[in-house]
Parts: C-alpha cells; sequence; structure tokens
C-alpha cells in the first residue's frame, strides 16, 4: 500500500512545471479563446515538449517515445489539465490518434502519420458523433459508399472540436447496410481524412465553451482513398473500443480543480478568508476532489494490472461531479464577481468563470454521466439481473 | 504507487469476517442487544483467538492496514465491541477513543470498561472512569457515559487520528454490507412483473452508491497510509477521512433502507440492524457539521495537502 507516483513520475511533474513557468503566460486559460494569441503559445509550448521528449511520456519507444510508466502518463494528465491544457489540440493525436495508428495502422500510415504528431506539428479532429448517435455510437449513419477502389463519405458529424484547425480527421463511417441490435456496429470503418479534402464542410456551434470546442462536419460526397482506411474495412468498432480504452481513466479535472481551489484560498488567506457559512462546503469539495484522484488513481492501478471492470467509469462519475461541485463552491466564493470574465477584469484571470463554463459539460463529454452510472450498475448486478 | 491493501492485511480482515460471520454475523448484535452480556462472553473470545490484542496500529503500515481490516469486518457485521478503541490501548491496559471536550464523555460501549483513556485532536488526553449504565435507546444501544478524571501527558493526538481512521475503517464495512443487502434484494423482489433492479432509478441510486463506497475504500487506505508516511498530518487527514465517511454513511444507508422498501427499517433485515448500530460512530465525538468546522480550522493552520495544497502557513 503505497500513494508515491515514484521518483521518475515526480521529477517529470517538476519539470512540467518549470516549462510551463517559463513558457506559459500567467492567466493563460487554454488555447481556445477569443485571443488568437493563446493558440500561438499552445503551438510552441508543444514544440518545447517535443524537443525534450516530453510530448510523447506515454509512447513506446519504438516509435519515438519515452515509453513512461502509467503514473508518469498520470502525471502529464494531470498538469496539462491543471494547467489549462497548453498543448492545445495536440493532446487528441498523442493521446489516442496515435496509438491506434501504432496499433491498427499500415507502415505507410505509421511513416506518414506518426512523426508530425510526435513533433506537434499536426491536429487532428475526431468525427465520431452525429445528430442521431451520440451515447448510441454504434447507430451512426454516416454512409462510405465503395466507388472504383476507394469510396465516397456522405453524412454529418457534430460537436466536432478542433475542426475548423484541424488538419486530420478520425472518421467513423458505415460501410453496407446496418446490421440489425447488437451487431449494428458491423461495417463501420475508420477513415484517415485530410480536412481540406473536397466536399468537408465546417460549421461552428456557438456555445458556453467558447470558440473552436463545438462544430458540426459535413461530408457531401467526399472521395476517400483506399489507403486512408485504418485497421480494414469493418474493423472500425474495434479501433474505436481501442481509441476510448485510451480515454478511459479521463481527463485528469481534478488536478485543474485543485488548483483553483488553492489559487483561491491564497487570494482569500485561508478558509478563515472565506464567508462562514461556506467554510463547510469549502472542506467538502477539498475531500470530494481528494476522493476522485484516489478513484482515478484505482482505475489507472487497474487498468495497469489488466483489470476490466468499471473503475473507470466509477472514476468518471466522481471526477466530472467533483468538477461542476467546485465550479459552484468558486462561483459562491467569488458571488457578484463570478460572472466577470478575463477580459473584464475577473479574480483569478477569470479562471473560476472559465472552469464554470467547461464544467457544465463535463458530465457529457466523453461519455455522459448517466452512461457511467448503466456501466457501474451493471457490473454491481451482475449479467443475471 | 500501489493503493492495494497488503497481503496480511487483506488476510487478517477475511479471517476476522469469517470469524465474526461464525458468530452469528448481525446476529450477534442482535443477541448483544438482548443482552449485553454478550459482548464479553462470544466477542471477546472471537477477537482474542484472532490476535486483535497484539495488533497496534501506532506499529507501523501493515500493522495499521491489519487494524483498518479487522475493523472494516467488525463493520460489516455491527459487532457489538469498540474494536478500534481496544486496539488503541495504552500502556496500562486503557481503550483509548476520542472524545470532545467537557466533563462527561459519551462513549460507545463505555460500560465494558472500568477506566477509558480518552484522547483529542488537539493533543489532550485523560483518563475517565464509566458513570453510568448503557443508554439502551435504539440507536445507541450500548453507548455510556464517562466521567472524565486527571489529565495526563499531552500526545494524544496521534491516537485521537488513528481512532478517527479505525472508525472509518468501521464505517466502510457498514455501507459496504449495506449495498450488498441492496443489491440482493432488487435482484430478487418483483414488482410491476419485473425485477427491482431493472428499473433504471433503481440502478441508478446503486450506481452512486458504490462510487461513494469505492471513494470511502480508496480514503481509509490513503488515511492510513498517509498517517505513517506523513504523521504531522494525521489530524487533518483524518478528519477529511470522517467528513467522507459520515456522508457516505448517510447516503448510502438512505439508498440501501429506501430499496428494501418498508423491510429496510425491519430489524428482521439486517440493512436495519447495521443502520441503528453505527450511529454511535456518526455522532460521537462529533458529527458531520463539528468534523466540517474542526477539518476546515485544521486546513487553516496545517494546510491539506493535495497536487495544489493550499491553506496552513503560506496562507
Amino acid at each position: 500500500m503505497d500513494y508515491d507516483v515514484g521518483e521518475r513520475a515526480l521529477q517529470l511533474r517538476g519539470r512540467l512545471r518549470e516549462l510551463i513557468a517559463q513558457e506559459i503566460p500567467e492567466g493563460y486559460l487554454g488555447a481556445f479563446t477569443d485571443d488568437p494569441a493563446d493558440l500561438d503559445v499552445a503551438q510552441r509550448f508543444c514544440r518545447t515538449l517535443a524537443s525534450e521528449g516530453l510530448l510523447t511520456v506515454a509512447w513506446p519507444e519504438e516509435y519515438g517515445g519515452a515509453g513512461g510508466s502509467v503514473w508518469e502518463q498520470t502525471v502529464v494528465r494531470e498538469e496539462m489539465w491543471a494547467h489549462h491544457e497548453p498543448r492545445g489540440a495536440q493532446y487528441m493525436g498523442l493521446n489516442w490518434v496515435g496509438p491506434a495508428i501504432m496499433a491498427f495502422g499500415n507502415d505507410d500510415q505509421k511513416r506518414r502519420h506518426l512523426p508530425p504528431i510526435a513533433a506537434g506539428e499536426v491536429i487532428w479532429c475526431q468525427g465520431f458523433s452525429e445528430p442521431g448517435a451520440g451515447s448510441d455510437l454504434a447507430s451512426l449513419s454516416t454512409r462510405a459508399e465503395p466507388d472504383g477502389d476507394g469510396f465516397v463519405v456522405t453524412g454529418q458529424k457534430i460537436w466536432t472540436s478542433y475542426a475548423q484547425m484541424a488538419q486530420w480527421c478520425v472518421l467513423a463511417a458505415r460501410v453496407g447496410a446496418p446490421g440489425a441490435g447488437a451487431r449494428k456496429h458491423e461495417g463501420i470503418t475508420i477513415f484517415l481524412v485530410p480536412m481540406d479534402r473536397p466536399g468537408i464542410t465546417v460549421r461552428p456551434i456557438r456555445s458556453m465553451l467558447g470558440p473552436h470546442h463545438l462544430n458540426e462536419v459535413f461530408f457531401d460526397s467526399v472521395r476517400v482513398e483506399p489507403d486512408e482506411v485504418l485497421g480494414g474495412v469493418g474493423n472500425g468498432w474495434k479501433v474505436i473500443r481501442r481509441a476510448l480504452a485510451h480515454e478511459r481513466v479521463g481527463i485528469a479535472r481534478y488536478a485543474r480543480c485543485d488548483r483553483l481551489m488553492s489559487e483561491y484560498s491564497d487570494l482569500a488567506g485561508g478558509i478563515d478568508g472565506l464567508p462562514p457559512a461556506l467554510r463547510e462546503q469549502w472542506v467538502w469539495a477539498l475531500v470530494q476532489v481528494r476522493v476522485a484522484r484516489l478513484l482515478a488513481y484505482r482505475a489507472v492501478a487497474r487498468q495497469q494490472s489488466g483489470v476490466d471492470d468499471a473503475s473507470a467509469s466509477a472514476a468518471r462519475i466522481a471526477v466530472t461531479q467533483c468538477d461542476q461541485q467546485v465550479a459552484e463552491v468558486l462561483f459562491d466564493a467569488l458571488e457578484q464577481r463570478s460572472i466577470e470574465d478575463k477580459a473584464a477584469g475577473a479574480p483569478l484571470h477569470g479562471a473560476a468563470e472559465d472552469h464554470w463554463r467547461y464544467a457544465q459539460a463535463a458530465t457529457v463529454a466523453s461519455g455522459t454521466i448517466e452512461i457511467q452510472r448503466m456501466l457501474v450498475a451493471r457490473e454491481l448486478l451482475g449479467a443475471s439481473k | 504507487m500501489n493503493p492495494q491493501l497488503p497481503d496480511e492485511a487483506a488476510s487478517f480482515g477475511a479471517a476476522a469476517e469469517k470469524a465474526f460471520t461464525a458468530l452469528g454475523a448481525v446476529d450477534v448484535a442482535r443477541r448483544a442487544e438482548a443482552d449485553p452480556a454478550v459482548r464479553q462472553r462470544e466477542v471477546v473470545p472471537v477477537l482474542q483467538s484472532l490476535g486483535a490484542e497484539d495488533l497496534d496500529p501506532r506499529q507501523d503500515l501493515d500493522t495499521a492496514a491489519a487494524a483498518g481490516a479487522l475493523c472494516r469486518a467488525a463493520g460489516r457485521v455491527a459487532l457489538p465491541y469498540p474494536v478500534a478503541a481496544a486496539v488503541l490501548r495504552d500502556h496500562d491496559g486503557n481503550p483509548t477513543a476520542a472524545a470532545g471536550g467537557g466533563g462527561t464523555a459519551r462513549i460507545d460501549h463505555g460500560d465494558l470498561f472500568t477506566t477509558w483513556r480518552l484522547v483529542g485532536l488537539d493533543g489532550t488526553t485523560g483518563i475517565a472512569v464509566r458513570a453510568s449504565k448503557p443508554l439502551g435507546s435504539r440507536l445507541g444501544p450500548f453507548v455510556s457515559d464517562l466521567e472524565r478524571g486527571e489529565s495526563r501527558d499531552a500526545g494524544g493526538a496521534r491516537a485521537a487520528a488513528m481512532w478517527i481512521t479505525l472508525t472509518g475503517w468501521r464505517i466502510l464495512g457498514c455501507v459496504e454490507r449495506a449495498l450488498e443487502l441492496a443489491v440482493s434484494h432488487v435482484r430478487d423482489r418483483e414488482q410491476f412483473g419485473q425485477k427491482l433492479s431493472e428499473f433504471q432509478a433503481v440502478q441508478f441510486q446503486l450506481a452512486d452508491a458504490a462510487v461513494a463506497v469505492a471513494g470511502l475504500d480508496e480514503l481509509c487506505r490513503y488515511t492510513t497510509w498517509k498517517a505513517c508516511s506523513d504523521p504531522a498530518g494525521a489530524a487533518v487527514d483524518a478528519l477529511a477521512l470522517r467528513l467522507y465517511a459520515l456522508e457516505t454513511a448517510r447516503t448510502v444507508l438512505r439508498t440501501a433502507q429506501q430499496l428494501h422498501g418498508a423491510a429496510g427499517v425491519c430489524d428482521e433485515y439486517d440493512v436495519s440492524i447495521l443502520a441503528r448500530h453505527i450511529q454511535p460512530d456518526l455522532r460521537l465525538p462529533f458529527g458531520a457539521a463539528t468534523t466540517a468546522a474542526h477539518l476546515g480550522a485544521a486546513v487553516q493552520e496545517h494546510g491539506f495537502e493535495a497536487l495544489f495544497p493550499q491553506g496552513g502557513p503560506r496562507a
């Protein structure tokens, strides 16, 4: 029984904090704000990380990575999210597009795609969700009709983050008619498609999250070449499952909660500086953030030992709920000033206001809390419920 | 990083659970309520056979984890005995429990021993003597008042933190058993032509309870580890554990009783006994509101360990 992440992971945390302090401006709220300069910060930071081999800590050594332990990977997730993901949109390519290409790609695809991802030079977007296929992803209806030796893709994707700036899309589309019932995932195929291909239209969706987070992507008779299929025709569900497994433990939201509560505590002069009526909620939030982190560690440890259970879903429930709870506690503390944003000179450079807006989607993004509850309950009740 | 309980502690906990089950599991609590002497006559020999008397959780992490596993097993059956106090005996053999201020102290199973050592998170420590018969109430059948005697040396803070931590383990045992009983009940019981477990509203309540129990399980282990690796922060961590344990008990027991329907308040069903007999652990020496207030003060003074720590001397 030991909760020490180990010397290497600790050193990594220290180095990441040093680099962040050197390169990320105070009050940075991520790459996707109304200020385009924030995106440049992220691009520069990615190059710095790449030059130190820190962009691909999780990647195997044979693909130029550091072969870092799951705890080093955890530290990267924590530090990046705590500091408003200064890798910008790169995390998607690094966290799962790259690993999926390693697992399912052919040599040409690996040569073409892995080096630019490892160098932080390319942005990917994920074309999975559709207006009629959200949590029930296997119901997707975007079609890839065979055409000569390739395909013609027609359909609509939605909630696609970074689609406006992405150079490439991991697209899930259906080849052939959908199977019935439990076989509806048959025919789903993954394509690696350049976003400048004729017939692709991106339309931003205005949201409280700010620019670049949500988009619609329309595929209107888009030509896709046979060498752009990843993992074989009809094997898309396998690729998606693998991709989702990489994202299993989810975003380390508790790390930003910790940081914001710590910064606000400093600002207020500690708990004694909070309104008395808020102190109980504050300490309760502190405890919940700790528990969320421990549940995330449990999921990582189980994944490391090859256990496939609902621990990741349990962690997601705790982590996303604590995210929203901390957002509310911070807003209660800030009272009238809570609704000021960075431009209006908000306390904490607008980080609490930014956090509250993001937190609203925490229990929806990457698998809703309802789906996570179903998975936990299914395990609890067993197959014969 | 390895959040697993040490093998020896896990084995010890399993042996304790087996022994308590052989004693009749929750039935021993029912028997003790009718005849309080059951505690000495039946429970004490079982604890002796397990070697619980030799278990000093202040010794090292493995022993602390084993003591935690013992308290957890006790919580699973509402074992009518102050196990945490017993393993924290002082040099004179006095059982040790955390207590609030004031002239009298209210202690679960306080009647079992003539003298007690009472400790506080502020370091206060003193000897108290038995002063009353058990309350005999439904929610505190064995709770007795003690009269405080002379104050002794300071230095009780560590024992108080350990008592609170071990009580957290006991609460963990109680809520995880209550959840198992609820799961079993909804898998058996049918209404409107289907099992209760097939209603999504029921599934979601169970899922939330399971996450809370898993969180408490992790926090018990983390707090025990941290008490051994960083004794200076033990009071803050113990209070954090207590706050989470109390809230988890409130929500999980509520869910477990609700899903049992009217049976949830009937003593024929184990969940009712668990919910009644855990109350002294949730209310003594203080409940959730006071725990939160103490935690706030402790964070202000000592800080709170986190990825980005807060409070303490920095604030």
